[in-house]
């Protein structure tokens, strides 16, 4: 059967909810059962395109195969059957994940550098300049990432935009409300590393409201319009 | 008809492990083509079998190709055994139907 064929089917079982992993192994396993058919009616003596031809009826057509796995709902992924957790839900607690995990890096790296390096605020090494780039990961590149994953899944299961988008908002609007700052100085020599979160509706200050256009021009835009271009922007 | 095509991939399963042109084969020829299923629908049931526990698959090259092979696990044993008992006894009851006419 031509490779055009299924990659048609493989479309539209991604489109109905088939996780990409079961798609491929589906297609994988059609193709070799497909060749199998040739080379079993080749060996009666037909022509190639004969075989083909018969092979592909066997197998069944393409309307046949979609309808009789679409019709099987357990054979769709955990992503298409809770969007709402897979598109927005955990691409929020990834958010919370990472700015958790740098600043809990940034501490253990602060608190080594100190007790076991002996460094000093006179001396720091690159304590400083490690804890800063940790803090900017949080701050600025954490929403941007978590954004990027809910997009990146989504378009990769073939999932509506909402979720997608819901949760990117909400990851814009968490993310820029984040704070977080690293001070180190002969006046603070013991160091003090803070975090947190902060809402001040609604006087949204200017820093704020750039942190949250940044992670929605930067990913959400450019998701939307590549699916917009792909046909396939769905609410 | 329901779940005969579920109780023939199960009883060729049990007797060993097969892919699925091997098992689409086995069905034609020993059923002498008294039972026809679609090949390609052999896969979507070869799936949600696997999914809700009655097969196990595992990729296997032979010969230069990868081939998904599957085999019956002991709850597929179970179900294979529940589905011949409800056969026999249809079968049986369409017998007993069939001598009295």
């Amino acid at each position: 059967m031509p490779g055009g064929h299924f990659a048609g089917l493989s479309e539209r079982l991604r489109r109905a909810g088939i996780s990409p992993r079961r798609v491929r192994r589906l297609i994988s396993e059609l193709e070799a059962h497909f060749e199998d058919l040739v080379t079993e009616l080749r060996l009666t003596g037909l022509s190639h395109a004969e075989s083909e031809s018969q092979a592909a009826i066997r197998l069944g057509t393409e309307d046949v195969l979609a309808a009789s796995i679409i019709a099987r709902p357990e054979l769709r992924s955990w992503a298409r059957r809770w969007p709402w957790l897979a598109f927005a839900v955990l691409p929020l607690l990834s958010l919370a994940v990472q700015f958790i995990l740098s600043m809990a890096a940034a501490v253990a790296i602060f608190g080594f550098s100190v007790h076991t390096l002996e460094m000093t605020p006179l001396h720091p090494g690159p304590v400083p300049w490690i804890c800063e780039a940790l803090q900017a990961y949080a701050l600025w590149v954490a929403p941007m990432v978590a954004a990027a994953g809910a997009c990146y899944f989504a378009a990769r299961y073939r999932a509506s935009a909402l979720w997608p988008v819901v949760g990117s908002i909400l990851i814009a609007f968490l993310g820029a409300h984040t704070n977080a700052s690293f001070q180190w100085s002969p006046a603070l020599p013991k160091g003090a590393i803070s975090a947190g979160i902060g809402f001040r509706f609604p006087d949204i200050g200017a820093a704020i409201g750039f942190r949250v256009l940044l992670t929605l021009v930067v990913i959400l835009a450019p998701f939307l319009w590549a699916r917009r271009r792909e046909g396939d922007l769905r609410w | 008809m329901s779940g005969v095509p579920e109780l023939l991939v199960l009883r060729f399963l049990s007797a060993r492990e097969m892919y699925g042109y091997q098992l689409a084969h086995a069905i034609r020829e020993t059923t002498r083509e008294a039972i026809s299923l679609g090949e390609g629908v052999l896969y979507p049931a070869l799936h949600a079998m696997e999914s809700r526990g009655f097969l196990r698959a595992r990729r296997r090259t032979v010969s230069g190709r990868t081939r998904v092979y599957y085999t019956i696990t002991p709850r597929g044993q179970r179900r294979l055994n529940e589905l011949s008992q409800e056969w026999r006894r249809i079968a049986g009851g369409v017998e007993s139907v069939l001598a009295g006419t």
